[in-house]
């Protein structure tokens, strides 16, 4: 390793390298399934097998990894084989979705269907952000800044972040929305519905603290509801505003998924925002509550369905894009929620676990992750590499996108967009 | 309050009525609304709701509009007076117009003898109406009573002994089994009725609340109480003017802005009371729970309002014993009706045969909707309550423009303090008529009168000012107001003045704003019309100012919206941009907000806006760093002014609405008024003097260098989760001085510093310096912080910015460190809440 090395330059790179490869070790199955991974969504299998396409870029050829089995939902749904279909990997198949349906605005195209959830800093590392963002720079598609400020590092990827407004506004500011080509209103979150943000103690640094510009080791609550906006015209005029600060902004808003999240949603409409995104249950890390998890907010499956028709019925559907995610876990997951009436999805932990996280659920703590994700842990956060990280997100998203023309080409179908609403392309097993 | 035995009787009359009803989820969502009502010892013709309404359309989205009046004229009506007393005025819509004679053969003319009957006017055709897109229904009204045998018939099945109880309640269980048969908002839509109370009529169309006004012709006619409504209803493809506000009980017709979480738990409390909603929403509910507390339980407007917002936590144990006791009865009986989520009321009653109109305003207890009081005295009496400040102005300037006994300016506005033990959350303007005279009182909760503040002798009040001014204005005045005996007539001399002289109008601009900031000081002087007057000669005085296109070589040069594609780079020796706002758009492109950052982009130092009528994001948009950049505020300023703040000065003459310097980062705020609710929430620095009142939860969520002075008082929840790191080392504060102006112009002490239960709650950063000489507030108060005494650094923190706030707004302070004429060591006067290390919010749990 050489001399430049300082000691602790060598305690991450031996660490890191012992981290990797004993999960490269899990994923080639030499040892069988290690019995503590994993759950019943998020199986050991499909842990190892999303880390393998970060290595490969191509779906595994020894482990499951399209379903899990939670017994339910997308673990029972399936797509319906077509006796004609041409199983050629061809590369006219269109994986590409309109973020702007209206007709004013600009536009914006991303190459495939999917973009990053927001996930802050203080919650995970910077340098785990920086790897999203460089992944999704080369991939044209986005990711999110969460609510935690913008940390001057990603300024030089601001074509492919989105600035996300959180009830809590840590670290929004006008020169951060002004930067971004959409703007997000996070006002829910599907894993903690009702309960806020809460980013405890342990992982407020002296820099978590510094970029939301709070007080070093003392819990940060971001408010369960924007105090500005308790009806729809108040969002309305929220959304205003931030067009006022950035007119050309694309607007996004990010709500759970309550009984009538279809009023939501066109609620939101009216109040003229592109994007509407849905959030379900299933999602979060291991710092939302056990108990909130996976039992407030309806399950994305119903969700996605219910918006879906209700904008179609409204008259409206062509006009929003509609992103689902809170427990999109594979390639398979996202198709089958288009095909339930997504546009595409928002991926946080998929992009997580392509990178080491093994769903251990100790996010909460500053030094509670071992590799470097969730953490804000000066040491512990130098266990990615930016570059590296980024690859691996990149491949991830490389097997998806072979598996997404897999799918179109088994169901006849040109085009992701071709895909929407179509449930009837869908069996439950 | 009524007899038991009534009571029962007549909910149990209800039963026939309901037995094939049961509860029904609601099916309509909504929660934005602009909202509007009036009441006015004389009788106003309805036009003047039309500019408040019509700036504040973007509260609604045209799908629902409505309007009551009561206190109406028989002469207008086209009936005796005695009729307009004594008969249910009933308004059936007829949706369609075939089902008329199937109604009237079933509901009308069987049991109700009319005495009068007709159509409502309306304009010829509908399309005739900017954007109206549905044709709003052919209304019929009936005025009538119930024929004596079948009242009677009535009387003795239900065993109902009083005759006008009863007929009242006949009337009410008519109207319903008509709307059951031919209109609910799960069946048929033929025919609904509107209204059925005395002296009161409502109208309401699939359209905004302005729509009504016109499409019914209602520009000339002339009631006492009138109130507006938009409505933005969010679900469904047809849409129903059944759904729109305001929902009637009996005599009484309610708006509201908002949305319950337990309409459910409402339905089942209404359901054991044999009331069953018929068009499913949290406004009709509403209404239904008001008829029932007031005239079936006979509810004095007190008990009644506690029912609906019951008064808690700290509120509820600062009541007086006596007090406490009854409320507690009302809560333990009618806490499952009681509506839960923001909310906000404004209900119209007109009682004893119109003789008696109320106009309240109710607010949920965490205020969560926005609303403000207005209260002006003068020739006639007038209280206003709307969900903006800008839209009694409005409503207010398009009154004075036409009646001189009105101001455009209200002597006093106010916010209600929800389930409080200070003014209970509600406000109820009374109209008493008698035949030669009618008069208003405007009480809150308790029953305690609002005053204005007092009026004198308009050449005193002169005096006064003068005695104040600076010296080089009573030098510059001295030529010209020597016969001057009023503010009027020193306003129309400065006008005559500013007329052909540039140099002229800068000094008349000069004085104008300087008594706009200083009115509070001066006694007598805190009045509508004296406020109106400077502010109105200044506006025409800025309109005097040349056009940026025909400018000569002038410092300062005008704009406005037909003007603003003309906008320029300042040329040599221009410095400041006149912006005439009154035209632009609330929000968007074509918005004063873009304009003011097209300016800066421009190159220009200062933008004078004036004539601002209610736009939003004043000051947002201009980027960071906008240090150097100044904007002077006159008029009605809109929500959101200054968000996201970030170097500029923004000087507001005026008072400021919802949602000010949200997020602001740096730069400077001074406000010469009140500011509305959420004011700095998620702020991260500036200085900002605030020299009224600030409504509720301030500063919530503030981080990071915040320095704030508000003179007066919050309404509740001041500084929540405030994050603003160490004070003493570059962190943020707040100075809550908790003053007021008496009407003499001095400082005086508000009865607390601070009256909500929550101060400074799971704060972890920053500190209150609170102004409380005699100690009031209590650590009862504060959830996570706690009061230590002053020391030395704090006071030389803190001196600079009380010294900034003298010089804005002329509060000296050894006036404020005076404790019984003495001037006191800070630390005898100030007390500082800090942040005490809260374990929910330092440790992990395991």
């Amino acid at each position: 390793l050489g001399t430049l090395c300082t000691e602790r330059e060598l305690i991450v790179r031996r660490h890191s390298e012992l981290v990797h490869k004993g999960l490269e070790a899990l994923s080639s199955l030499r040892y069988g399934i290690a019995g503590a991974l994993g759950n019943k969504r998020w199986t050991a299998e499909l842990i190892l097998a999303t880390y393998e396409q970060g290595t490969t870029g191509n779906p595994p050829s020894r482990i499951e990894y399209k379903v899990g089995k939670s017994g339910g939902g997308f673990d029972r749904l399936d797509f319906k084989t077509i006796e004609n279909s041409t199983e050629s990997q061809g590369s006219d198949i269109d994986l590409s979705i309109e973020l702007n349906r209206r007709s004013v605005g600009p536009r914006i195209t991303i190459p495939i269907p999917v973009y990053g959830a927001g996930m802050s800093f203080g919650s995970v590392s910077l340098n785990f952000m920086l790897a999203r963002a460089i992944a999704a720079k080369r991939l044209n598609t986005f990711t999110c800044t969460g609510e935690g400020g913008y940390p001057p590092e990603l300024m030089k990827f601001k074509d492919h972040i989105i600035t996300q407004v959180a009830t809590g506004m840590f670290g929004v500011r006008e020169d951060t929305i002004q930067a971004a080509r959409i703007v997000e209103f996070k006002y829910a979150q599907g894993a903690k519905p009702g309960l806020g943000g809460h980013l405890l103690a342990d992982k407020v640094t002296s820099e978590v603290a510094n970029m939301r510009e709070s007080v070093p080791f003392t819990g940060l609550y971001s408010p369960f509801p924007f105090h500005s906006v308790y009806s729809v015209e108040d969002h309305k005029k929220h959304v205003d505003w931030i067009l006022s600060v950035n007119p050309n902004c694309l607007v996004s808003v990010k709500v759970s998924t309550p009984v009538d999240v279809d009023m939501v949603a066109i609620g939101s409409y009216y109040a003229n925002v592109n994007i509407i995104h849905i959030d379900g249950g299933y999602g979060g890390t291991g710092a939302a509550p056990e108990i909130a998890k996976k039992n407030i907010a309806m399950p994305i499956e119903y969700a996605i369905p219910k918006v879906h028709r209700y904008l179609v019925a409204e008259g409206v559907r062509d006009e929003v894009t509609l992103m689902a995610s809170g427990g999109i876990r594979t390639a398979y997951d996202v198709a089958k929620a288009i095909a339930l009436g997504a546009d595409g999805c928002v991926i946080g932990t998929s992009e997580a676990v392509a990178v080491g996280c093994t769903h251990c659920g100790n996010c909460e703590r500053g030094r509670g992750c071992q590799v470097g994700i969730t953490t804000t842990d000066p040491e512990l956060s130098l266990l990615i590499d930016p570059e590296w990280g980024a690859r691996r997100i990149i491949n991830l998203f490389d097997s998806w996108s072979k598996q997404w023309a897999s799918i179109l080409n088994s169901v006849g179908l040109r085009s992701i967009r071709e895909l929407r609403g179509r449930t009837d392309l869908l069996i439950y097993r | 309050m009524m007899e038991m035995g009534a009571i029962s009787e007549i909910i149990r009359s209800r039963t026939r009525l309901v037995q094939d009803m049961s509860i029904s989820p609601k099916i309509e969502a909504e929660g934005g609304c602009g909202v509007i009502g009036v009441a006015c010892s004389e009788q106003i013709p309805g036009r003047h709701l039309l500019r408040a309404l019509i700036q504040m359309k973007n509260r609604g989205n045209g799908k629902g509009g409505g309007i009551a009046a009561l206190g109406l004229s028989a002469e207008r009506m086209g009936v005796s007076r005695n009729l307009l007393q004594e008969d249910y005025l009933i308004q059936i819509a007829y949706l369609d117009p075939t089902a008329q004679k199937e109604v009237e053969d079933e509901y009308i003319f069987p049991s109700l003898n009319v005495d009068w009957a007709g159509w409502t006017e309306t304009v010829d055709d509908y399309r005739r109406i900017e954007r109206l897109q549905v044709e709003p229904p052919a209304v019929r009204r009936y005025f009538c009573r119930v024929k004596d045998d079948i009242l009677e018939r009535f009387m003795q099945k239900n065993d109902l002994h009083e005759p006008q109880l009863a007929e009242d309640e006949f009337i009410y269980q008519n109207s319903y089994e008509l709307n059951k048969k031919f209109y609910t908002s799960l069946g048929n839509k033929k025919a609904f009725v509107l209204s059925h109370g005395k002296d009161m009529m409502v109208l309401k169309i699939v359209g905004y609340g302005d729509q009504v006004v016109r499409y019914y012709k209602l520009e000339d006619f002339p009631a006492h109480i009138w109130i507006g409504h938009h409505r933005y209803p969010t679900k469904g493809k047809v849409w129903h003017p059944g759904g729109a506000h305001p929902f009637v009980g009996l005599h009484e017709a309610l708006v509201h802005n908002g949305d319950f979480s337990n309409y459910y738990s409402i339905a089942e409390y209404l359901a054991q009371r044999n009331i069953f909603p018929l068009f499913l929403t949290d406004t009709e509910v509403a209404v239904y729970l008001f008829d029932l507390w007031r005239r079936v339980y006979g509810y004095p407007l007190e008990f009644l309002i506690e029912a609906m917002a019951p008064t808690t936590e700290r509120d509820f144990y600062m009541l007086p014993e006596k007090k406490r006791h009854v409320y507690r009865e009302i809560q333990a009986a009618h806490i499952h009706g009681s509506p839960d989520g923001p909310w906000f009321f404004i209900i119209g009653r007109s009682e004893n045969r119109g003789q008696c109109l109320h106009l309240l305003g109710i607010t949920d207890t965490s205020m969560l909707r926005p609303q403000v009081f207005a209260l002006q005295e003068g020739e006639a009496k007038i209280g206003l309550i709307a969900s903006e400040r800008q839209a009694i102005d409005a409503f207010l300037r398009n009154l004075a423009e036409e009646d001189h006994r009105f101001a455009a300016k209200a002597d006093i506005y106010w916010n209600a303090r929800g389930g409080s033990y200070t003014d209970g959350g509600a406000f109820i303007f009374t109209v008493e008529r008698t035949p030669k005279m009618s008069r208003l009182v405007c009480i809150d909760k308790f029953g305690r009168e609002v005053s204005v503040p007092r009026k004198s002798d308009p050449k005193h009040v002169l005096d006064e000012i003068v005695r104040r001014m600076p010296r080089a204005f009573t030098d510059s005045l001295m030529t010209v107001t020597g016969n001057a005996c009023s503010v009027q007539d020193l306003c129309e001399d400065l006008e005559r003045r500013a007329q052909d002289h540039m140099q002229e109008r800068l000094v008349a601009f000069d004085i104008m704003s300087w008594l706009l900031d200083n009115l509070h000081r001066v006694p007598s002087a805190r009045q509508g019309k004296i406020r109106d007057s400077i502010e109105s000669t200044l506006f025409r005085i800025l309109r005097s100012f040349p056009l940026i296109s025909n400018a000569p070589d002038g410092s300062w040069v005008r704009i406005d919206s037909a003007n603003r594609g003309r906008l320029r780079p300042p040329a040599k020796g221009e410095h400041s941009l006149i912006l005439d706002v009154s035209e632009f758009a609330a929000e968007g492109k074509d918005s004063a907000s873009a304009m003011i950052v097209e300016a800066y982009r421009k190159g220009w130092k200062r933008v004078v806006s004036y004539d601002w009528r209610g736009q939003r994001f004043c000051g947002s948009g201009l980027g960071p760093n906008s240090n150097g950049f100044r904007i002077d505020v006159f008029g009605n300023p809109g929500d959101y002014l200054g968000s996201g703040l970030d170097g500029a000065e923004i000087y507001v003459h005026t008072s400021a609405q919802d949602q000010v310097a949200q997020i602001m980062k740096s730069g400077k705020l001074v406000i010469y008024g009140d500011v509305g609710q959420t004011f700095m929430y998620a702020g991260k620095g500036g200085d900002v003097y605030v020299l009224g009142n600030a409504a509720g939860r301030p500063l919530i969520n503030a981080v990071g260098r915040p320095r704030v002075v508000i003179n007066g008082t919050c309404l509740d929840y001041l500084a929540e989760s405030f994050m603003a790191g160490d004070p003493l080392n570059g962190g943020g504060f707040v100075i809550l001085n908790g003053i007021r102006f008496n009407d003499d112009g001095e400082v005086c002490e508000l009865e607390t510093p601070y009256p909500g239960g929550n101060l400074f709650s799971l704060a972890s950063g920053g500190a209150i310096y609170l102004r409380d000489p005699t100690g009031i507030v209590g650590s009862d108060q504060l959830n996570g912080g706690q009061f230590v005494t002053i020391k030395d650094p704090d006071w030389q923190l803190i001196h600079p910015y009380l010294e900034e706030n003298q010089r804005f707004f002329g509060i000296d302070i050894n006036d404020l460190l005076r404790i019984g004429g003495h001037v006191a060591e800070p630390s005898r006067v100030y007390r500082k809440v800090e942040a005490i290390r809260l374990k929910a919010l330092a440790t992990v749990d395991e």
